[in-house]
């Protein structure tokens, strides 16, 4: 779905809270199989996002607490954040079944547990993926990202299980 | 060999290495895949890309229960789409338009104690009571089940939940749920499988609904500890079909856990969820008053045959409250086919109540019974997510079939312990 991942990443932050289900991130009237329906329906019933307005959020990286995309299964809800440009999720704590499918489609879902709360959106961000840290701002600080599974870091680096499998998908 | 818990043992049956608990990952070959219209439609393109096939679709349990039957054109074309797909696969289509696929799986012969389950949708861990690891996975994971017949999965490690005390008739499975959720925390049990030990007598009906939230705490699986209660489940489900000794697996008793939890149903009272998560669970007397706009009686988590009839009983000889519409979806046909039977849609008809087709209906904001801006549903469904039902603006109450039905008469949400009182007295 997506290419190989890159080794660093940079973007402004867009900050959410704790427990932010799948329904909030992609309610399910917008499910479909066309990209653009599936695309409208980002967070449509987040209420983080809605105070935020329509902005357009493609290369931001998402920094928000704990147990981040828990509910649904539904792919689409993680679909839509490689349809919205969205290039890393970072949280104090990932859903299982999101952390998967986000993953799956080749998007890098991270874990910091030391994440500090009451971040500001637009803060600057960087993910490196060789030493597994995450800067935030113009701080010097490096905060440690939870090490994922050998089977993880192979499938994001793939771009994707289908890949990872060696299937072809184009 | 090291003490094991009932996933440990369930792995180490499947997997021919040696498990190691925690995070490393392994290749579990899956007896059974669970599929819908919905998640199974948004792999098929990419499926017929590989150019390859399903790799025994004898083992698929593909079922219509999202848009069954459609209610817009764009969800006609899904529908369609996925039914050409099972067709073509050759997957076998009698769970077609059935109910909803998690209620046909714990009905069918061939969800056992010992498998390995994967299905296209989180409530998949439902199954789990009768003694199986069953987990929800995301189209892609099961794109590649479907391909391979394996899973690539780790073992989870282990929280045991002990279920004690003698139940009092107006506990609910779904109040079990709600206080195991309320004790351990809306993503307490993420990446963990709960072990349900239950002393207390809980029937399958109850346990279904108590294996289906495991995933509201973020668990992998909720696996109940089969017992004679199960026993007689399976009995009365499959006939004289002789049970494999070799699937009946039990946890050891040194084994080690992660987490223990004992619940003692004696101090369990009538809980709600409040709107926007499962994070806020409290009992239902402090809700006391609230009013409600809909009540809806269904979903995996709460239309089986139990829930139905508590509302029956309740309902006998009283009316839904002026203005209040009580939606009531049964699980599944068969279960539908039973409350013709037995009088229980004459009852709830007679109450004012309206009855729809089997199917995930108004539980995933789907059809017949959304909420508007401003509106109170109370819902016995497992989700009470922002927006779940329809408007963001619309606010979500979980609670017990019971619970449901006591606010249906009143007309706002109250502590069911009462009402529950004068129907037994009235009997």
């Amino acid at each position: 779905m997506s290419g190989p991942a890159a080794k660093t990443i940079e973007g402004p932050a867009l900050v959410m809270g704790d427990n932010v289900n799948t329904d909030e991130l992609h309610p399910s009237r917008f499910f479909s199989l066309d990209d653009a329906k599936v695309r409208e329906g980002f967070m449509q019933a987040n209420a983080d996002y809605n105070r935020l307005g329509q902005t357009d959020l493609s290369g931001r990286i998402i920094l928000a607490g704990e147990n981040f995309g828990c509910g649904s299964s539904r792919e689409t809800g993680a679909r839509v954040f490689v349809l919205a440009g969205i290039k890393a999720v970072v949280a104090r704590s990932i859903a299982r079944i999101f952390g998967r499918n986000t993953r799956n489609l080749g998007l890098p879902t991270l874990e910091c547990p030391d994440l500090p709360e009451h971040l500001e959106n637009g803060l600057g961000v960087r993910i490196d993926l060789d030493r597994w840290t995450l800067r935030l701002g113009s701080s010097e600080n490096e905060l440690p990202l939870k090490s994922l599974d050998p089977y993880w870091k192979e499938v994001i680096a793939k771009g994707g299980l289908m890949s990872f499998l060696g299937f072809k998908e184009a | 060999m090291k003490p094991q818990t009932l996933v440990e043992k369930i792995f180490a049956k499947k997997v021919k290495e040696p498990i190691v608990p925690g995070s490393a990952y392994f290749q579990v070959p899956v007896d059974l895949v669970l599929g819908h219209d919905a998640t199974v439609a948004l792999l098929i393109e990419r499926f017929r890309k590989t150019g390859r096939h399903i790799w025994d679709p004898s083992r698929c349990f593909f079922a219509a229960d999202h848009f069954a039957p459609p209610s817009t054109p764009e969800r006609a074309d899904i529908l369609n789409r996925y039914l050409g797909f099972v067709k073509e696969e050759s997957v076998p289509q009698e769970q077609l338009f059935r109910g909803i696929s998690h209620q046909l799986l714990i009905e069918d012969r061939r969800c056992r104690p010992g498998m390995v389950i994967c299905g296209a949708d989180s409530h998949t861990v439902m199954a789990g009571a009768t003694g199986c690891f069953a987990t929800g996975l995301g189209s892609t994971d099961i794109m590649a089940v479907l391909l391979t017949g394996k899973a690539i999965l780790p073992v989870p490690e282990t929280i045991r939940v002990e279920i004690d005390g003698r139940l009092p008739p107006w506990l609910f499975g779904k109040d079990l749920a709600l206080e195991i959720i309320r004790r351990i925390g809306e993503g307490g049990a993420v990446d963990r499988v709960f072990e349900y030990e239950d002393n207390a007598g809980l029937s399958m009906d109850g346990r279904f609904t108590v294996s289906n939230m495991s995933v509201e705490a973020g668990a992998t699986a909720g696996i109940f500890v089969p017992d004679g209660i199960l026993e007689n489940y399976l009995e009365r489900r499959d006939g004289n079909l002789r049970q494999d000794e070799d699937d009946w697996l039990l946890p050891d008793p040194e084994a080690r856990y992660a987490h223990e939890m004992l619940i003692d149903v004696e101090n369990v009272p009538p809980l709600v969820a409040l709107p926007g998560g499962l994070d806020r669970i409290v009992p239902a007397g402090e809700v006391e008053g609230q009013r409600v706009d809909q009540i809806f009686i269904g979903s995996c988590a709460g239309g089986r045959i139990e829930d139905l009839a508590i509302a029956a009983r309740v309902l006998k000889g009283r009316r839904v409250a002026p203005g209040v519409r009580l939606v009531v979806t049964p699980a599944s046909q068969t279960i539908y086919a039973e409350c013709l039977k037995n009088g229980i849609f004459q009852t709830l008809t007679e109450a004012g109540a309206m009855i729809t087709n089997s199917s995930c209906g108004a539980c995933g904001g789907i059809d017949k019974g959304l909420i508007g801006a401003g509106e109170v549903c109370l819902s016995t469904s497992n989700r009470n997510f922002r927006g779940r039902m329809g408007s963001p603006e619309g606010l979500i109450y979980l609670a017990s079939p019971l619970t449901a039905a006591a606010a249906a008469v009143r007309g706002t949400l109250t502590d069911p312990r009462d009402i529950f009182e004068e129907v037994r007295k009235s009997a």
